[in-house]
């Protein structure tokens, strides 16, 4: 049977289609029953002969038939075995799939995984479920009746099957519907229907299902409440405000800083948009995609010199008023920026959170605050009543709404990661929130890998350059596993040298297109976390067949040059080929290889040689503007038993870590050139973009405050107004201002070369007019993908239709720019996190630096940790009063006769603090200078010594 | 228009016939031929019928769409029409064969419609000077039996009474650009008012009589005629001769007189028995499958 559907739809450029779509009605689609005899089906089994009811208030077996409202508001209860017999109607899975594409993807997950209990029975093509919608019915109830006519047809149709049986025993079809209206109108045509909360409270064998519900908006009981919030416009007020300018689209973020303060980007904007207070804030989110209203320019402020935490440490109720005056009492400097406030959310980005539950004083109570793992994230308010076994255990939330009656958005939780302060479970946590696919890799994955025992062939060797008698050596960190560059160096004449960059060659291994190349372009990169390494391929080919290991004959991509003794390059040629490594250096053995004169062989010479053409190497880069900058970089002596880290020790820079850097970068220029000639429209690039001058300001601050004048015309003068920075009583200022530069930079990119002018290649931080990355594809997808276009380029490979999209490839680089900044995240995570433990077990006095004077509080930066943190300036019993004289201008604060400045050098006691076991941080006091009130005494003698105490106390 | 053979003795035969008042096929003068007609068998379409007179076969389609209006009448929609002799009616038609008929039947009709009696086209405004509707009416001659034009006029005038026109809103005036926003129900439409639209009757002079709705064969014998479009309201809106021999102002006025009141009697019918066929039981559309 043939009907025919019509619908209009409105196209972008304003033209009215009729669309009419045939839609064919069939008579053979089975129930999905066991019991039923009528239909021809066989073997159904996903609704049960007789199904088995846990639920108190429908004792009678019966089949479920869910609406759509349910699968949209309360997913994750969908998600419990509990539910069986479950019937999901077409109707609704069309309706999900247009109204949410995220619960239409977990639904499809819940149906692949679930599939003995998930029946979908397609009523919208069967032809006695068919409804056609009747003029001025409405879309949403058309599929109203559409389910109700396909319950009552279930209905009739399974009693015609069950003739005889006893009546109580005979199978019904419950309709479980949130909509008033529908049950009203089911109940009349006499289909038993229920809301899900009580459905799912009746149930008696799965008393913990109802913790998942969702909180429903109807039945919150703060209808009557003074609203907090501002309402949000609606959404088609919203386009036509932004349409006509009146209103700005941006991405919100949160201050890390200060809760109650935001910034919003909007496109386009050097500036962004600054929020201040609840009401301004109006229930965003950190990610939100956001219309923003800006205020006359009057009332323009600038962000507040105060740390501000959300700090209550139980639930204070609905009231927001109190913390709003701390932020205006705070006083403001006087540069003032854009301000604005929120109208509307134009997408949410709510995602899953990790966190902590709040203790609670009641904590038999079922309302609770959750905390995220994330600063930038509000507390959740979630009903549970597992609150004791929850509290110390990390947990998964999700966000349902935040209703403006709520000071907090409303959620519910989802599950339990483990026990609090387990490492594992932390790890756990920390891959989450940055989410970084760690699962296992899977079979169809590990089917791609060659077998084991592997050999290069005969025939492999006859393709490539046998480089096998090359004396060639690898210099890693120490315990690396995944060796993915060797170098060697030749004297051919005189003045003539030859150079070899050796890169395992990845991509033979990884062919394109199978499944082992999509996990690894999803994965985007390794993540190295401080005590686990989350592969980009499997570890038979990272740490073995890639790697390229001393002794063992290895396929390598090589670059080779041939410079003169200036480091002029006077050839360069690039081939695959087979390698025989010597050896695998540490930075440190290097090191002493080429110190110790007494080594003579050939390796020795090699390093030699090499070091010092890196030298000149390093300073013609360095003359062209190259930034030496600096973020605190330090690694963990973890105990071999525990695997709880003993000790922090900075990562010390060695002639041969900037050796072997220097020749990577030598390679990646000298392969960005050759893909980029081949390639014009896809080759896969690296750029780092210069930064708008307004992104310096914090940086110049601090410069004035020392007396320096600092240059950031051009990279070249920021370089040099650097080098020239240099205080000869303050050693580590410099390196703070280093710091503070990067933090002023712009994110270094993947992209595709056809979507970029060629102008915007630059990379600033290297000074390079056009820059990839090459060396290091064991660990990095870009790599790879270079290596393959690299490949074809020389000959040695073919191509794929998706190499040289410029569409496919800018893609891939919007993936791999998203993981690799997630995975610094994860990283840097990871290292707080042990730093966390690494203090759980002891209080240390240690050097500090002043990273920025706030209001209320330091900012300091402790070197040997890497570690921020800051010192609230109210006095250790809480409330008394330190008489603190802020001067927001230079910025100091000052205390009888202690003026503390940016960048001074203070000594920092560092705990942990673990008042509340839930909710360990870090706590950072000051032991010196002192100040009566607010330091606290050293634990031990500090290393400090009397004149840096002078300088200290000199003050103004 | 497709010429046909016929013998002088028929010819005699056909004259003779109206005459008597007697036609070959058994009508007097005044006689229409059977007429079939559905509307709303192109679902793609917004509006449309088909028309089976004897064997004239007529398929008409409407189609509206939003576009600005014209410069001088910025409160006014428009019709535009287009006229396809389908090669299938004869083999004339082939290539550029039908152009010429078609051409001819387009203008007539687009003349008949220019009376401002006949379809109130500021119905079809949306925004003034910024928005219209605009129905293209697009008209398929599958099949010549015969007195095309009254043909031709039926299936329009039915397909614009099926037509359905989206209702659509002006949902905000943001500076100068409308936001036009489209109802989400398909039922959600508005109808022409189509009472006024003209029905055209073909007269042909034979001998000294005139007749209605004429044959192939008997347009084959006549040397002149006239075609009337009347509109609803039973005035004449567009006049036309056909055939090369001449006619005297007396005939002219009789058959302008007869041609008024025979339109009038066509559109009322036509109106009724559109008006029954929407009142029936919603049946399965009969199309092309018969």
């Amino acid at each position: 049977m043939l009907t025919s559907k019509v619908f209009l739809r409105k196209t972008k450029r304003g033209k009215v289609l009729k669309v009419v779509r045939e839609h064919y009605l069939r008579d053979d689609l089975w129930c999905g029953s066991e019991l039923c005899k009528k239909c021809g089906q066989e073997n159904s089994d996903v609704l049960d002969k007789s199904p088995v009811s846990s639920s108190t208030l429908c004792a009678f077996p019966h089949y479920i038939v869910i609406d759509t409202n349910i699968v949209l508001h309360q997913i994750d209860v969908l998600e419990s075995p509990a539910w069986k017999n479950v019937i999901l109607l077409q109707t609704v899975l069309e309706e999900t799939r247009k109204r949410s594409t995220n619960n239409y993807k977990k639904l499809r997950e819940i149906m692949a995984t679930r599939k003995d209990s998930f029946y979908v029975f397609v009523n919208e093509h069967h032809k006695d479920t068919y409804v056609e919608r009747k003029p001025g019915e409405s879309a949403n109830d058309r599929n109203d009746r559409a389910i109700r006519k396909a319950c009552s047809w279930y209905q009739t149709h399974l009693e015609e099957s069950q003739k005889g049986t006893d009546k109580k025993k005979q199978i019904k079809v419950v309709l479980l519907t949130q909509d008033f209206k529908n049950r009203e109108q089911a109940c009349n045509e006499g289909i038993p229907t229920y809301k899900v909360d009580e459905y799912v409270k009746s149930l008696k064998d799965f008393p913990d299902l109802q913790e998942k519900l969702a909180a429903s908006h109807s039945e919150s009981n703060n209808e009557n409440r003074e609203p907090l919030y501002p309402e949000h416009l609606a959404p088609t007020r919203i386009m036509s405000g932004i349409k006509s300018g009146k209103l700005l689209q941006g991405v919100f973020h949160s201050s890390r800083e200060n809760f109650l303060e935001g910034t919003v980007s909007v496109e386009g904007q050097d500036k962004s948009i600054l929020l201040q207070g609840h009401a301004s804030l109006n229930r965003a989110v950190d990610g939100d995609v956001v219309a923003v209203e800006l205020l006359p320019e009057d009332k323009w402020t600038s962000p507040s010199g105060i740390v501000l935490e959300d700090q209550e440490e139980q639930d204070p109720g609905d009231e927001i008023e109190k913390e709003e005056k701390l932020l205006i009492d705070s006083t403001k400097s006087k540069d003032r920026q854009p301000t604005g406030k929120i109208v509307g959310i134009i997408r949410r980005k709510w995602r899953q959170y990790c966190g902590i539950l709040l203790p609670s004083v009641l904590p038999e109570g079922t309302r609770h605050l959750f905390v995220p793992a994330e600063r930038k994230i509000p507390k959740i308010r979630i009903e549970t009543r597992q609150a004791v076994t929850l509290s110390s255990q990390k947990i998964i939330v999700a966000i349902d709404s935040w209703p403006r009656t709520s000071r907090y958005p409303l959620g519910h939780f989802v599950r339990a990661l483990g026990n609090i302060g387990d490492k594992d479970t932390e790890n756990e946590v920390l891959l989450l929130e940055h989410d970084v696919p760690h699962h296992s890799f899977p079979e169809t994955v590990l089917a791609c890998l060659p077998s084991m025992p592997w050999m290069i062939t005969e025939e492999e060797v006859n393709r490539r350059e046998d480089l096998r008698h090359l004396d060639i050596c690898s210099v890693d960190p120490p315990g690396c596993t995944d060796i993915d560059d060797a170098l060697h160096f030749r004297e051919l004449s005189p003045n003539l040298y030859e150079i070899g960059v050796h890169i395992a060659d990845v991509s033979h291994f990884v062919r394109p297109d199978t499944a082992l190349d999509k996990e690894a372009a999803n994965r985007g990169t390794t993540v190295y976390l401080v005590d686990r390494r989350i592969d980009m391929v499997p570890e038979l080919l990272s740490s073995n067949l890639c790697s390229l290991r001393p002794d063992q004959e290895r396929l390598a991509f090589s670059v080779i040059w041939q410079v003169t003794a200036d480091a002029e390059i006077q050839k360069t040629r690039f081939t695959k080929s087979v390698i025989r490594s010597r050896r695998a250096f540490t930075y440190a053995e290097a090191q002493c290889n080429i110190d110790d004169s007494l080594q003579q062989n050939e390796l020795a010479k090699s390093l030699r040689g090499l070091n010092k053409l890196a030298k000149i190497l390093k300073k013609n880069r360095m003359d062209k503007g190259a930034l030496q900058l600096s973020s605190p970089e330090i690694r963990f002596e973890v105990s071999t038993e525990t695997n709880d880290p003993i000790d922090v020790i900075s990562k010390p820079m060695l002639d041969t870590n900037s050796m072997v850097e220097e020749f990577m970068l030598l390679a990646n220029i000298s392969v960005a050139d050759h893909i980029f000639k081949h390639f014009p429209e896809c080759a896969v690039l690296r750029r780092h973009p210069v930064p708008p001058a307004s992104n310096f300001e914090p940086f110049l601050k601090a410069g004035k405050t020392q007396g320096f004048t600092l240059d950031v015309s051009s990279n070249k003068a920021l370089a040099a107004s650097l080098d020239a920075a240099v205080k000869p009583d303050n050693v580590y200022m410099n390196t703070m201002l280093r710091i503070l530069a990067t933090r002023c930079m712009m994110q270094a990119v993947y992209f595709s070369s056809g979507t970029v002018a060629q102008v915007d290649f630059y990379h600033y931080g290297l000074a390079a007019p056009i820059y990839t990355h090459f060396t290091s594809p064991i660990r990095r997808y870009a790599d790879l993908l270079v290596h393959r276009l690299l490949a074809v380029a020389v000959g040695a490979d073919v191509t794929y239709t998706e190499l040289l999209n410029r569409k496919c490839a800018q893609q891939l680089c919007n993936n791999l720019n998203y993981r690799h900044k997630m995975s610094q995240y994860a990283q840097r995570s990871s290292v707080a996190l042990h730093t966390h433990l690494f203090f759980r077990h002891r209080v240390q006095d240690e050097d500090a630096y002043v990273l920025f004077v706030r209001q209320n509080a330091l900012q300091v930066l402790i070197p040997k940790y890497g570690l921020e943190g800051s010192i609230y300036l109210k006095g250790n019993d809480g409330d008394s009063k330190l008489d603190f004289v802020y001067n927001p201008d230079e910025p100091s604060q000052t205390c009888g006769n202690v003026t503390i400045r940016t960048f001074d050098r203070v000594v920092v006691q560092v705990s942990l603090d673990s008042k509340y076991v839930q909710h360990q941080k870090i706590a950072v006091h000051l032991v010196h200078p002192k100040i009566a009130g607010l330091s606290v005494d050293a634990i031990e003698i500090p290393k400090t010594d009397e004149p840096r105490t002078k300088k200290l106390k000199g003050g103004k | 228009m497709a010429e046909i053979l016929l013998s002088e003795a028929e010819k005699a035969y056909i004259h003779h016939g109206v005459q008597d008042d007697l036609r070959c096929d058994g009508r007097t003068r005044l006689d229409y031929r059977p007429i079939i007609l559905e509307t709303g068998l192109v679902s793609n379409a917004s509006g449309s019928a088909r028309l089976r007179l004897a064997n004239s076969d007529i398929l008409v389609g409407v189609k509206v769409e939003l576009a600005s209006p014209l410069p001088d009448k910025p409160k006014e929609g428009r019709l535009e029409f287009f006229v396809d002799c389908s090669a299938n009616a004869t083999p004339e038609f082939e290539g550029r064969g039908g152009e010429d008929l078609a051409n001819e039947i387009c203008r007539f009709l687009q003349r008949s419609y220019a009376s401002g009696d006949t379809i109130n086209l500021s119905e079809l405004s949306v925004l003034t000077g910024q928005q219209c509707w605009v129905l293209y009416v697009d008209i398929l001659i599958l099949e010549c039996g015969g007195n095309l034009y009254d043909a031709v006029s039926l299936a329009v005038k039915s397909a614009l009474y099926a037509t359905q026109i989206p209702s659509i809103k002006v949902a905000t005036m943001d500076g100068d650009q409308p936001e036009l926003e489209l109802s989400d129900d398909p039922y959600d439409t508005k109808r022409l008012n189509t009472e006024n639209i003209p029905c055209v009757v073909t007269l042909m002079k034979i001998g000294n009589h005139y007749l209605v709705d004429p044959t192939p064969e008997e347009e084959c014998c006549s040397s002149s005629g006239i075609v009337v479009a009347v509109s609803g309201n039973k005035k004449i809106t567009a006049v036309r001769k056909i055939g090369s021999g001449s006619l005297h102002p007396d005939s002219l006025v009789s058959m302008l007189k007869t041609g008024s009141e025979v339109g009038a009697v066509v559109n009322t019918i036509l109106m009724k028995k559109l008006l029954e066929e929407e009142t029936l039981e919603v049946s399965q559309k009969v199309g092309f499958m018969r």
